[in-house]
């Protein structure tokens, strides 16, 4: 489509959206108070409209409801289209994501498997998640995040025609980032996501340009669009690696304030036969996974040289500590990482039972 | 008329403690004042930036402006100062904010610009420059002639009524007209809230 | 309706304004909001008509700068005047000036403290978080203290980090899963880290 009718239609996309949200839920005539210089800063005292609670029900709404949209993704400069459709039925999650312009890659989520398409690679990876691991509900929003984040509702303003609570996530300090959340008062979407560094500055944003919620999507919907003949097929062993008799166990030795282990898997990685230990931690909000491998042998004898690397906003560095290759990847600025990664050490267990007969 | 009367008006205002005056200021020159530092920084949220610290750069050094020259050409000699540092202080650190477009021209057919180049705000900025357009086409032609000339050929009451062969006194009250149509229309889309300037996007 | 009187702001705008009209004008101009709406209404026309390529029609600059002034010093220019005496910070509630100039200000600011020009500062509570000072990175053989400033240009193979990225997300709260995804489905993966910049783009002195 011409990109010029492509803006139209994106305009007028957002008023058919606009129609078939208003037709989602029954019109809410909440007093829209534009934003007026004696506002307070909205403390209500109800707890449906805590601010803690808007971002919970934001939450509780990309993970539960059915959404077909398109949004706009703005990084360094740099602004691109991409689609998203995401339904849940029968307990089951699936969601597509696809680059509208320049890369072409894909994200599908069919049940336990995350398939990426890489055309600009001509690789697909493919990732099963054991069956029985629910797709992680995320830590709710608590008082342990609230004491490393201020949250606050901002405003009320009107966003393209819709009525929306603005929530700001200030972080207190500079390992993680903070959101400015644009949340639609009918359904909860996040229509507009800044995020952003301490000081204020946003560093990515993603606005929806159209958005629906449907009852529903018909399975057509997360079939990729881009032809695979010719691609390389990379997947992972769909059963976990045996365990073996472990002797040792990563940890972080210091965490930055705030962050602690949640989880903790052994898992392979497509196109690898090695398993990988993976350590998550988080603060409540932003998260952070570490994964630990044997050193490949063939770069044993090469000096290990930190790297870094950033998809958008999230950070990713690698290093070496005792032979193992360290990798963090997370949604938090690089420093976040770099120090996590090299806080990992290997903790020597207790003598393990095997030994005993 | 005096040359720059009505800017020396609001900036005599300024020195003498009007902030408020600077605020009409700021309104008027702002998109100029953007489109210029964007000759130095591509990235139009920094280009707003370096507007916004250019601007406060002369309000603190209003002090020292006389006069002798027009208010736009020492506010815009600040804003080339003022991205020129941005850039080189952002060169420092190799911070990529403008990938390589290998194709400059991304306009479309009509001169908008094409929507894979369009962050958020400037789907609203679509909104509204397609409004105003649309207002100037429903114009009757002594109207739109008349706004015409004066916002895109930047020409003088006197050249337009030269041009238009009408007297001086019509060329504004035609120009006043079309302003206030064409507001008109902006007011009814943007339910009032462009009227506030209000951030929509 | 007087159109003498009411095309003066038009033609004020376009400096078509006897100076003594001016003069009048400016100072009404500077106290009345909604005169000083329509003024900036015009400059946006006149932007409008122009189509200048990525600048924003909707841009909230003017309101920024407003809401930066707040905390500034009046002018004054009598030589030897000592400056009238100095709010640093004066609470929003209280300030009428920036009224109905980009209302939409208020959303980026809600206090301001001092030293924090930048348009879109957050909110920053007084930090009862102590924040450490540069992490420590461990001196061990195998690595070396990386430079705290950008980056060492990524040479991590770009399948592998999809592979991270992919397995992370299942562990991401919502919003951020979907910026995460999102950056990776669009970027270059494995481009230089870009860091926010060492100094704010706007900063008060």
């Amino acid at each position: 489509m011409p990109s010029s009718e492509r803006l139209v239609a994106l305009t007028l996309a957002w008023a058919v959206a606009g129609a078939a949200l208003a037709q989602e839920t029954p019109p809410a005539r909440a007093p829209v108070h534009k934003t007026s210089l004696d506002q307070a800063p909205a403390q209500k005292t109800s707890p449906e409209s805590a601010p803690a609670h808007w971002l919970e029900r934001m939450n509780q709404a990309l993970t539960t409801r059915n959404y077909d949209g398109t949004f706009s993704h703005w990084h360094g400069g740099r602004v691109e289209m991409l689609r998203i459709i995401h339904r849940v039925q029968d307990g089951t999650v699936s969601e597509r994501l696809a680059s509208l312009d320049g890369s072409g890659r894909e994200f599908i989520r069919a049940g336990a498997s995350l398939t990426c398409y890489l055309p600009d690679k001509r690789t697909v990876l493919v990732e099963q998640r054991p069956p029985e691991e629910s797709l992680v509900g995320f830590p709710a929003v608590n008082d342990q995040s609230v004491s490393f984040y201020d949250i606050r509702e901002v405003t009320r303003t009107r966003l393209n025609r819709r009525d929306t609570h603005v929530i700001t996530v200030s972080p207190k300090d500079e390992y993680r980032y903070g959101y400015r959340l644009w949340i639609d008062d009918s359904t909860a979407m996040p229509l507009k996501t800044q995020l952003c560094d301490r000081r204020g500055h946003v560093i990515e944003q993603i606005v929806f340009a159209s958005l629906t919620l449907p009852a529903h999507i018909p399975d057509s919907a997360f079939k990729p669009e881009v032809s695979t003949a010719g691609f390389r097929w990379l997947r992972n062993e769909s059963a976990p690696p045996a365990p073996t008799a472990a002797t040792l166990a990563w940890n972080a030795m210091r965490l930055p304030p705030g962050f602690r282990m949640t989880a903790r898997s052994a898992q392979t990685l497509p196109g690898s036969a090695d398993p990988v230990d993976h350590l998550v931690f988080t603060d409540g909000l932003a998260s952070v996974s570490v994964f630990v491998e044997p050193q490949r042998r063939e770069h044993a004898d090469q000096p290990a040289v930190p790297e870094s690397a950033a998809v958008g906003s999230s950070s990713a560095f690698s290093t070496v500590i005792d032979g193992h290759k360290i990798t963090a990847v997370g949604e938090v600025p690089p420093d976040t990482v770099r120090f996590i990664a090299s806080q990992l050490k290997a903790e020597e267990l207790p003598a393990v039972s095997s030994r005993r007969h | 008329m005096s040359a720059d009367a009505s800017d020396l008006s609001l900036v005599r205002r300024v020195q003498r403690g009007d902030k408020g005056a600077f605020d009409a200021l700021v309104l008027k020159y702002q998109h100029k004042l953007v489109k210029l530092v964007m000759r130095y920084v591509r990235n139009p949220a920094e280009a707003e930036d370096i507007a916004q610290e250019a601007f406060i750069k002369a309000y603190r050094a209003l002090p020292q402006f006389r006069g002798d020259s027009a208010f736009y050409t020492w506010l815009y000699r600040i804003a080339i100062n003022t991205a020129k540092n941005a850039v080189v202080s952002r060169d420092r650190s190799p911070i990529e904010y403008d990938l390589d477009r290998s194709n400059e021209e991304s306009y479309d057919m009509q001169g908008r610009m094409k929507d894979s180049e369009t962050p958020e705000g400037l789907v609203l900025t679509e909104e509204i420059r397609s409004t105003v357009n649309a207002a100037i086409d429903a114009l009757p032609e002594d109207l739109r002639t008349a706004i015409v000339l004066r916002e895109l050929e930047g020409l003088s009451y006197e050249e337009i009524a030269a041009a238009m062969a009408c007297p001086v006194g019509t060329v504004r009250s035609r120009i006043f007209r079309a302003r206030e149509a064409i507001d008109r229309r902006l007011r009814e889309v943007f339910e009032g809230g462009l009227g506030r300037a209000e951030e929509l996007g | 309706m007087n159109e003498e009187l009411d095309s003066q702001l038009s033609a004020m705008f376009d400096d078509e304004l006897a100076p003594e009209q001016c003069e009048l004008l400016a100072r009404r101009l500077s106290r009345d909001e909604q005169l000083k709406a329509r003024w900036g209404r015009y400059a946006v026309i006149g932007a409008a008509i122009r189509s200048e390529r990525g600048v924003r029609l909707n841009a909230p600059l003017a309101g920024r700068v407003s809401a930066v002034l707040l905390a500034e010093p009046a002018l004054v220019t009598t030589p030897g005047a000592r400056p009238t005496a100095v709010r640093w910070w004066q609470p929003l509630a209280g300030a009428a000036v920036a009224a109905g100039v980009a209302v939409g200000c208020v959303l980026w600011l809600r206090a301001q403290n001092p030293l924090a020009g930048a348009p879109l500062s957050a909110h920053l509570t007084a930090a009862t978080v102590s924040v450490p000072s540069a992490p420590v990175v461990p001196a061990a053989a195998e690595s070396y203290v990386v430079p705290r400033t950008p980056a060492v240009r990524a040479m991590v193979p770009s399948t592998e980090l999809a592979n991270y990225v992919v397995a992370h997300s299942v562990y991401s709260s919502p919003v951020a899963r979907r910026n995460l995804l999102s950056a990776f489905m669009t970027s270059e993966s494995g481009t230089a880290a870009e860091e926010p910049p060492d100094e704010p783009a706007v900063h008060a002195q």
